[in-house]
């Protein structure tokens, strides 16, 4: 059946109406993305007068706050990056597909649990009971590496029978109840090792030897909460890099008689490396300018010292700390939007050169996948 | 020699390294499943009525409270126990740790009632008896009088004083208008105690904060929340769907587009702390500040939208989310085949009833799936909003009777906001913890729900549009 078609002098108007139309949301799309430029404007705007100034002020105030910034970075990635990478190989290389499918809305989910959330838990339960538990806390820290490697160890030793009651492939979740005990033993070995140290406390010892004071909310403490927050984005971008692998170079590496883990580290990691580069780059653009996990766990102390066991203060933190008290147009707002405006160009660099990186070498792959 | 070493450390580590990434997926899910059920034992667990005890001391003394926590002692062996011993207006204290050692006793006697009070918190103790209009009662009657007077509504309750005992024998006269729940926990079945609990769970769903955030609900931080997160949806989702239609639609496809295109993705990953500065300088300080000198002349200096409000932290928020919307209505424009988009114009559509007609409807679950995701990232967002307007306490809801009904230049309360200072700020840490825990379980659940729908949607949809194609 022919459509009716529309009466002649009906045409014009439904020609303006496009045009009309069409310009509109031109105007309205450019606008959007010159608000989103505006950001970016106003903080540059906005740190100009201080061009002119002496800049010793500025030493003096923003250094304390970068460092911390660097260090409480520097402490989230020390623990998310090997659980996040050895999560993302386990999942691309070992993983069934069924439970693949299944972990990875599990660990988007821990994505999403608010900074407020963790930085609560982190601030409020974890400090003390890190503060009251060290000893346990660094035997934990070193014990379960330990421990996976001896399930390892234990699952060759087992009749086959058993082995296939428990594969591989399904290990990242039959290993919990595992680490779970082994957590459990650790908290419970930990105290009597830290008898045999002399003194019999590792706080006074720590002192003693080394002269490090202890801080109830520190770095160690927002390193393992931090962490917690970037190991699923940091996993969800390697574990995608990964696996856009061509399988042929795996395979082609392992039929020539590389062992699997010469198969990753020789063909895989060097394939996936920049992918996988920006990846840990977004992670750490992340873990720079998260705020409320270190406003609540690093106890605020804007102080130059590398200790693990004491706090910091972050430039977003000293941000959300200072800002609302600080009288517009002054010197301490300027200087404060000149950290914002640093956060800013950061982020937004090491995203841009990740994306880049991501963008170009999914299309190599693509050219690779179809020969 | 060398060449055996390192063969044999190969495979070693051929066989081991498989095992250390899979315990780092399985550290993963136990620190995720560790987190997620303290809160909700924690968090749910506060509201379950719980056994009172009588504890009788070595020095003869007699402690009544609830059992909270035991840690060994600093220097020395041994344990203390903390018990919340209420009465802080007889004692002094809500709080108090005894060593176990000194306790001789331990008894649950069902006579224990617990009683929330307006001024002083909790009362602990003995209920006597009650003088109401002329009336005196003692015992079991005096308690059924009391349930029957707190189950009417405030204003229809007799008038009376209760008389109490503490433990160590005081007795104290309390007025009935100031008790708001009785409870006497240990006389109550599995049932009652399910059913109080219930109760409880739904008060500090429905009302305010009571006693400087450590006792009573959070009725106006999930209202605020919910608010400022439906008018930022309001303003992000045509705006984010307009920049996306003009980016795949209308704009030619160069290398400038691209450009854009990943500037507009990467503004998502710049820190939410330097949209909150932005929202200061620009929206409070700078429209704000202009609306104020222009229109409520008359009421500066103190500022009416030249602070922190509602309509700020919603824009602010918006702009934070903007890039969210536009990349998920992006990908969903880009999954329709162009030759939907030919072959309405191979049938005479203009560009207008091309996109009208054909590629929106079509994009619609793209869209949905972004604005769904921008709301659980608002939702969960605190740090701008401790710049452009968040309040500890809010006096006025932003939204009341009186015109225009939707206050945008007040200041809200805020789950996350209201988690975060509490639980920092707050007097009485140890009594605002339970509420603390329940508080973000609750965010947490709100985020989890809207990032599982979105997650479902997008999964449907997709479903869907396979079969179709």
């Amino acid at each position: 059946m022919i459509p009716p078609r529309a009466p002649v002098s009906h045409q014009p108007l439904r020609q303006l109406k496009n045009r009309i139309a069409t310009g509109l949301i031109t105007a309205g799309g450019i606008g959007v993305l010159l608000a989103i430029l505006a950001i970016g404007v106003f903080l540059v705007w906005e740190t100009l007068p201080l061009l002119g100034l002496d800049q010793t002020f500025a030493l003096v105030k923003l250094s304390p706050l970068a460092w911390g910034t660097l260090k409480a970075a520097l402490a989230a990635m020390l623990f998310a990056l090997p659980i996040a990478l050895g999560a993302a190989m386990y999942s691309a290389l070992f993983m069934s597909a069924r439970l693949r499918s299944r972990i990875k809305p599990a660990l988007e989910m821990m994505e999403a649990i608010p900074g407020v959330v963790i930085g609560f838990i982190a601030g409020l339960v974890l400090a003390p009971w890190v503060e009251r538990h060290l000893a346990s806390t660094l035997v934990v820290l070193v014990w379960l590496p330990l421990s996976a490697g001896l399930a390892g160890v234990l699952w060759h030793l087992l009749s086959s029978r058993l082995r296939q009651g428990l594969p591989l492939s399904w290990a990242g979740l039959w290993l919990v109840p595992w680490l779970a005990g082994m957590l459990m033993l650790a908290l419970w070995l930990a105290p009597l090792l830290e008898t045999m140290l002399p003194g019999g406390d590792l706080r006074q010892w720590l002192e003693q030897r080394w002269g490090l004071d202890y801080a109830t909310r520190n770095a160690l403490v927002v390193g393992i909460a931090m962490g917690f927050a970037v190991i699923p984005s940091i996993y969800a971008l390697a574990e995608d890099a990964l696996a856009d692998v061509p399988h042929a170079l795996m395979e082609g590496a392992q039929a020539l008689g590389a062992s699997r883990w010469q198969a990753l580290w020789k063909v895989a990691l060097p394939a996936a490396g920049p992918s996988i580069f920006s990846a840990v780059m977004i992670g750490a653009g992340r873990a720079v300018g998260e705020t409320m996990i270190v406003l609540m766990a690093s106890g605020n102390t804007a102080l130059f010292s590398a200790s693990p066991f004491e706090g910091m203060r972050s430039m977003a933190a000293a941000i959300a700390i200072e800002l609302p008290e600080a009288s517009p147009g002054g010197l301490t707002y300027r200087y404060l939007i000149l950290a914002a405006l640093v956060l800013f160009i950061f982020t937004f660099l090491v995203n841009t050169l990740a994306e880049m990186v991501r963008l170009r070498m999914r299309r190599r792959y693509q050219k690779a996948g179809r020969y | 020699m060398r060449r055996q070493f390192t063969a044999s450390s190969l495979r070693l580590l051929d066989r081991l390294w498989p095992w250390l990434c899979a315990a780092s997926v399985a550290l993963s899910l136990l620190m995720l499943t560790a987190l997620l059920s303290l809160l909700l034992v924690r968090g749910l667990g506060h509201f379950w009525p719980a056994t009172l005890e009588e504890v009788t001391l070595r020095s003869g003394e007699v402690v009544t409270g609830e059992a909270i926590r035991e840690t060994s002692l600093p220097q020395e062996a041994g344990a203390e126990r903390l018990y919340f011993t209420g009465n802080r207006d007889v004692s002094g204290a809500n709080w108090r740790w005894l060593a176990l050692d000194d306790i001789v006793q331990r008894t649950t006697p069902e006579a224990l009632v617990r009683l929330e009070r307006t001024p002083w918190g909790d009362f602990i103790g003995r209920l006597v008896g009650i003088d109401a209009e002329g009336e005196q009662l003692e015992g079991q009657p005096a308690w059924e009088y009391l349930t029957a007077a707190l189950a009417l509504p405030a204003s229809q309750r007799p008038s009376g004083e209760l008389v109490l005992a503490t433990a160590d024998g005081q007795i104290l006269r309390q007025p009935l208008a100031s008790i708001s729940h009785a409870t006497a926990p240990n006389a109550m079945t599995w049932w009652q105690k399910t059913s109080a609990w219930g109760q409880r769970v739904w008060q500090f769903l429905s009302e305010g904060p009571r006693a400087a955030n450590t006792s009573g609900g959070v009725w106006p931080a999930i209202f605020g929340t919910l608010l400022m997160v439906i008018l930022m949806s309001v303003i992000v989702t045509p705006f984010g769907v307009l920049a996306a239609i003009y980016l795949n639609e209308i704009a030619h496809q160069n290398r400038l587009t691209r450009l854009v295109r990943i500037g507009v993705r990467n503004l998502a990953g710049v820190p939410s702390i330097v949209y909150g500065v932005f929202g200061l300088g620009v929206f409070v300080y700078g429209i704000g500040g202009s609306l104020d000198s222009w229109f409520f002349s008359n009421t500066l200096p103190s500022p009416t939208f030249g602070t922190g409000g509602l309509l700020w932290a919603s824009l602010t928020l918006a702009l934070l989310t903007l890039p969210v919307v536009i990349v998920a209505t992006e990908e969903g424009l880009a999954r329709i085949p162009d030759a939907q988009r030919e072959g309405a114009v191979a049938l005479g559509a203009t560009r207008l009833e091309m996109l009208m007609r054909i590629v929106l409807p079509m994009a619609v679950p793209a869209m949905l799936t972004g604005v769904i995701l921008a709301v659980a990232r608002a939702a969960g967002e605190v740090a701008p909003l401790m710049l452009v307007g968040v309040a500890k306490l809010a006096p006025q809801m932003p939204v009341d009777g009186e015109f225009p009904y939707l206050h945008l230049e007040r200041k809200f309360m805020h789950l996350g906001y209201h988690l975060f200072d509490t639980a920092f700020h707050g007097e009485d840490v140890q009594a605002a913890m339970p509420l603390v825990y329940a508080t973000a379980l609750l965010l947490v659940l709100i985020v989890l729900v809207l990032n599982l729908t979105a997650i479902f949607l997008r999964h449907y949809f997709r479903r869907q549009r396979g079969n179709e194609c």
